[in-house]
């Protein structure tokens, strides 16, 4: 840049300049990854690419669809509204949703990413640094919104025989709409980073997308179990219709970009081409005013006040995390300092540390949408609807508290996978600490044994308690239940603990990636594989006495003998065979 | 009485030859200084005496233990800071005390009296209650030097301990590892400041591209130098190279 430079050239000059260097710092870290990432990334290009032009031929027979005489026959939707609606739908969600998902990329880019500073130190605009991250945050969110609404919205054009024009016009709006998401996003950080740190925002972003994303994937299992309009296609076009309907106000900005490209591709020029000016008014508008505030908040430190604000809220935890004189709790009369030391602080982190409670909502939430489809069942979903003779399905009552059983083990699992496996991989850089202290693998390995089992049995006891209140087992057969429960889930645990061991990887910043080897996937499949194992070992004897016409008291016996053993060689053989391979963690 | 005595120490990475057949021993009273260029194989070294790494041969005994055939006892006898302090993040300070604490058998008055003299010690005490993923570097030193000094340790070893630290903290941490030594604990710390080596240490070893290339006091290591290497500085540069003047200029130029 010299002295001699217009100032708007230097700026996009410099804009350019940033955004190439961050597609090399992207080609870079494609070339140097290794050849099966490289083969899957290009794979997964090609993949979704090829799920473009199938959104694009189905949209349009869908389209089609709506236009048809038939479904009004059928149906009492209006659909020319409906298809009226769909682009200012299209264009709203599109807004809302890199509203959202640009908040979390700037959130990293502007206060987690470390280069502000560094960038801000140079000899470059600032605007140019800002328009740079802020299209930085855009571009993937926009790519992965023209993979599903460009189609859908092209889709449309064909199908409604729109002209050439509405083609590039909707890749323009559709621009326009996303650097006024963005804009606001960026005020929006500033914002939240106002009243807390950025990594907590971060935190509490991770843990919202996470639980919204796996109660939207139960949703549809939950709708089915309840018997709503998941099976019901012209409810649940109806329910579409309305809330399309609903948006379609010509009071809301949102809705004149979409109309604007309909009244274009029509050919009604005066209306489209007004509504376009004014699209491309307010938008700029807001994305100029965003850039303006967020630049002046940023370098006036305004977002950076919170860091004075923070010293009101202390944790009143220390005398939570241990009473500081008294008597000693049963836990302590019975465990190591250490061992209960490793426990409790894994309680905190978890609890206190939203990444690792992220990672644990999506088998708790799963395990939830289970058991209320399971409750929702009822008594009769064993024996219901049979026409079989009552005295053959008593037979088979046994094996009903064995479906219990399943299911809670089931449930178990989902938990100790997160818990279990990667206990150890969760104490990341921090595992110097306990490395250098004087604790003995076997401490250890019984801490996190029991810091995994607690929680995995607990989730499985009330698991079985419930399905227990809704299917009445007699006491002995709940408490034979219990034992299958309690010893199932010990060499789950130890199988997941000793994978977890295997792969430990202490060197992750993203906790996504503790789990980044094979090895814990591994453990997952085996621990999944001895569980129906481990549950025949219970039952098998209990379904020969029943089939051998001996008392059932014997079967159970057997059972319990066979079960247990088979349970406690599971919980130990793998916990010896990693005792040693504790001792030399992040030797590497 | 040799607290630290390392012998014929090897580290191997693959083809590279981390730590070479580094010997020395540190008493029972002394400020051990280990010093060395980026890379020179001196976090290694550490690593290996308080049983983070394993040698890929030679022996290290800490408090009379050996650290390789019994790793409990001579952990227990040592306190270690290094020189990136990643703390438990979402804990507080006081909480990671009183965990370190447990971690080495403390009783639970010692455990409490112990964590709130050192909380007060490093001017920690109203930060105690805050989590230490709000902590600035120089607190989360102060924080990682609390915890090593929480089992009062007969050794202690300190990795780069004075960095990112504000002159107050920097020269409680000097007050405090004299004192230690004072009482009979042998420290071992490595750093690139020389000032503090040469106004701080009793023994100083130099290493290089992973060897042991010089120990001894300053005056002995002078002996080792060229004649009008009177500074810790010049004799450091001396033993293991710098960049010579014209070549610093022409750089510049």
């Amino acid at each position: 840049m010299t002295a001699s430079d217009p100032a708007g050239t230097a700026m996009w000059a410099t804009v350019w300049k940033l955004l190439r260097l961050r597609l090399r710092i992207n080609i870079n870290s494609f070339r140097h990854s290794r050849t099966r990432t490289k083969i899957f990334t290009t794979l997964g290009l090609l993949g979704l690419l090829s799920f473009a032009v199938v959104i694009f031929l189905l949209s349009w027979e869908m389209l089609r669809f709506l236009r048809s005489p038939q479904l009004s026959r059928y149906t009492t939707i209006d659909s020319a509204a409906l298809l009226q609606a769909i682009t200012p739908l299209v264009m709203t969600g599109l807004f809302f949703g890199i509203l959202f998902t640009s908040f979390g990329v700037l959130l990293q880019a502007l206060y987690l990413a470390g280069d502000m500073d560094f960038l801000l130190a140079a000899p470059v605009p600032m605007r140019a640094v800002f328009i740079s991250k802020l299209t930085q945050a855009i571009l993937p969110n926009l790519g992965l919104f023209a993979l599903f609404g460009l189609p859908v919205l092209y889709g449309l054009g064909a199908s409604e025989g729109y002209n050439f024009l509405y083609y590039p016009l909707v890749l323009v709006v559709i621009s326009a709409l996303t650097f006024a998401a963005a804009g606001a996003a960026a005020l929006l950080v500033m914002a939240v980073v106002r009243i807390m740190r950025p990594r907590r925002a971060a935190e509490i972003l991770g843990f919202i997308g996470a639980t919204a994303g796996i109660i939207c994937s139960q949703l549809g299992n939950l709708s089915q179990t309840l018997g709503h309009r998941a099976g019901n296609p012209p409810a649940l076009l109806g329910g579409a219709s309305f809330v399309a309907l609903r948006l379609e106000t010509p009071w809301l900005p949102l809705n004149w970009a979409g109309q604007s490209l309909m009244d274009l591709g029509a050919g009604q020029w005066l209306s489209g081409l007004l509504l376009l000016a004014l699209t491309i008014g307010w938008t700029s508008g807001l994305f100029w005013l965003s850039l303006v505030f967020a630049e002046r908040l940023y370098y006036a430190g305004w977002a950076g006040m919170q860091v004075v604000m923070r010293r009101s809220g202390k944790l009143a935890v220390g005398s939570r995390f241990r009473g500081a004189e008294g008597n000693l709790s049963w836990p302590e009369r019975f465990l190591a300092a250490p061992i209960r030391a490793i426990m409790q602080k894994d309680f905190t982190l978890l609890r206190r540390d939203l990444r690792n409670l992220t990672q644990l909502i999506s088998p708790l939430i799963i395990g939830a949408a289970l058991t209320f489809s399971f409750l929702r069942r009822g008594a009769g979903a064993f024996t219901g609807g049979t026409e079989l003779p009552s005295a053959f399905m008593q037979s088979f009552q046994p094996f009903l508290s064995f479906e219990n059983a399943a299911i809670a083990l089931f449930v178990g699992w989902l938990l100790l996978g997160r818990m279990a496996g990667m206990s150890f991989s969760r104490e990341g850089r921090n595992f110097w600490v306990l490395k250098a202290s004087p604790i003995s693998p076997r401490q250890l390995l019984a801490a996190k044994f029991l810091g995994a089992y607690l929680p995995g049995i607990c989730a499985g006891y009330l698991f079985l308690i419930a399905t227990s209140l809704v299917h009445r087992p007699l006491p002995g057969q709940l408490l034979f239940m219990a034992v299958v429960i309690g010893a199932s889930l010990a060499a789950l645990n130890s199988i997941l603990i000793s994978f977890g061991v295997a792969g430990a990887n202490f060197t992750w910043d993203d906790p996504r990636r503790m789990n980044a080897g094979g090895i814990g996937c591994l453990g997952q499949i085996v621990s999944l594989l001895f569980l129906p194992f481990s549950l025949l070992l219970f039952a098998g004897p209990v379904l020969m006495a029943v089939f051998l016409n001996l008392p059932p008291g014997y079967g159970y016996a057997a059972g319990l003998l066979l079960g247990v053993s088979g349970s406690l060689a599971g919980m130990l053989v793998p916990l010896l065979l990693v005792q040693s391979r504790v001792q030399r963690l992040d030797e590497s | 009485m040799s607290l630290i005595e390392t012998t014929g120490l090897v580290k191997r990475y693959g083809d590279k030859l981390a730590v070479d057949d580094v010997s020395f021993d540190v008493r029972a009273g002394e400020i051990f200084g280990f010093l060395g260029p980026n890379g020179a194989g001196k976090t290694t070294t550490i690593k290996i005496i308080v049983g983070l790494l394993r040698p890929s041969a030679g022996s290290v005994k800490v408090g009379g233990y050996d650290v390789q055939l019994q790793p409990l006892a001579a952990k227990a006898a040592s306190g270690y800071v290094p020189d990136t302090p990643n703390l438990y993040a979402k804990l507080t300070g006081r909480e990671l005390l009183r965990f370190v604490g447990d971690l080495y058998n403390l009783d639970r008055k010692t455990t409490v009296h112990r964590t709130e003299d050192l909380l007060h010690m490093f001017d920690l005490t109203n930060a105690a209650d805050d989590t230490i993923d709000s902590y600035s570097h120089g607190m989360q030193q102060k924080t990682a030097l609390a915890a090593a000094l929480m089992h009062d340790p007969k050794v202690l070893v300190l990795d780069e301990p004075t960095v990112g630290l504000d002159p107050k903290s920097a020269r409680l941490i000097k007050d405090i590892l004299r004192q230690m030594a004072d009482r009979g604990t042998a420290v071992f710390l490595s750093t690139h400041i020389l000032e503090i080596a040469e106004r701080m240490c009793d023994r100083i070893g130099i290493i290089d591209r992973g060897r042991l290339i010089a120990v001894g006091t300053i005056e002995e290591l002078r002996s080792l130098g060229k004649s009008g290497q009177s500074s810790l500085e010049d004799i450091f540069l001396g033993l293991t190279g710098g960049a010579e003047e014209a070549e610093i200029a022409e750089i510049l130029k």
